[in-house]
């Protein structure tokens, strides 16, 4: 179990169950009562910036590919790649202007306007079958790594 | 780690950097006449309260979690449904 630091997709594995695990977390504020959600969201930027700073190449190469020929569904993915991050933003953005609890604590004065309740309300909403789509565009991925991750002890 | 820790200060930045710019531009949407728009029907979802809804208290920590297993896993699940499909047609030979 100690060798995932060594293994770059490994590594990216863990980051993601994490990622995954903690943005369900952040996804359920009535679970977790609103103060709770609020300081989840903020914690959730780390994993959030680990995934990124994790794809740093792809993201570099991106804009290039684009524009060269790769297949359809690579096309598909990065375009929902971008997609994604947007709608994570909107939500997390919408989300610090509607806050009754973080901003608050932290003196801000804010008037909400329900034009940022139902932009963070959709844009949450949204992010989920985002997601759900964008795992399944890494399936093969997701399979392999899961099976090298479940032989104990074998090299990376 | 290492993989993480590499030149993870300057990209850290500028990932932040970036982001806080974009949000910047998405806060902008509140000077539009859809935000206008909204604000002026408003905008109340359920919940509110909470008193009148009669659902045992440990669902409040479980239907959050089903609702996203579905919002997640269903599309998830059609994705690869069309993917596995579009591949079979690919290979099939008269076509
Ligand atoms: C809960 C949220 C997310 C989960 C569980 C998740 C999971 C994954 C997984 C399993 C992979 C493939 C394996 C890998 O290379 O790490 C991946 C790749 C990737 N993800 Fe995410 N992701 C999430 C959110 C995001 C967001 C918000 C972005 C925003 C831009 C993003 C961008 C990417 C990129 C650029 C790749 C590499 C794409 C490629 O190689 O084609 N992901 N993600
Ligand atoms: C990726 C980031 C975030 C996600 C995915 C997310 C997700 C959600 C979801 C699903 C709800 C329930 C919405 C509803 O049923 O109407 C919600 C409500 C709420 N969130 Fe977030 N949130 C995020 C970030 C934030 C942040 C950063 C804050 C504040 C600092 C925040 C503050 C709130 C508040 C105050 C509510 C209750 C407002 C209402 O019910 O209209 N959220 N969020």
């Amino acid at each position: 179990m100690s060798d995932w630091k060594q293994d770059l997709h490994k590594t990216r594995y863990v980051m993601d169950v994490l990622l995954l695990i903690s943005f369900m977390l952040v996804s359920a504020p009535q679970a977790t009562g609103l103060t709770g959600h609020e300081w989840l969201s903020v914690l959730f930027i780390v994993p959030f910036a680990v995934h990124l700073l994790l794809h740093w190449d792809w993201i570099k190469q991106s804009a290039k590919r684009f524009i060269q020929h790769i297949s359809a569904k690579e096309r598909f993915s990065l375009v929902w790649n971008y997609l994604l991050y947007v709608m994570m933003l909107l939500a997390t953005v919408s989300g610090f202007l509607v806050s009754v609890a973080l901003l608050p604590t932290l003196n801000i004065e804010l008037h909400i306007q329900d034009f940022w309740s139902k932009i963070h309300h959709d844009s949450a909403t949204l992010i989920m079958p985002i997601i759900g789509v964008h795992l399944a565009l890494h399936w093969r991925w997701i399979v392999n790594l899961t099976k090298r991750m479940r032989m104990k002890g074998a090299k990376v | 780690m290492k993989y993480l820790q590499y030149h993870w200060k300057s990209r850290t930045c500028a990932v932040l950097l970036i982001s806080v710019v974009i949000s910047v531009l998405l806060i902008s949407l509140e000077l539009t006449d859809w935000a206008a728009q909204i604000n002026q029907q408003g905008y109340s979802h359920g919940g509110e309260g909470g008193e009148g809804n009669k659902v045992p208290s440990f669902l409040r920590y479980i239907l959050p979690f089903v609702k996203e297993l579905v919002l997640i896993g269903v599309p998830m699940l059609l994705t690869l449904l069309f993917l596995k499909i579009s591949r079979m047609l690919k290979r099939s030979p008269n076509r």
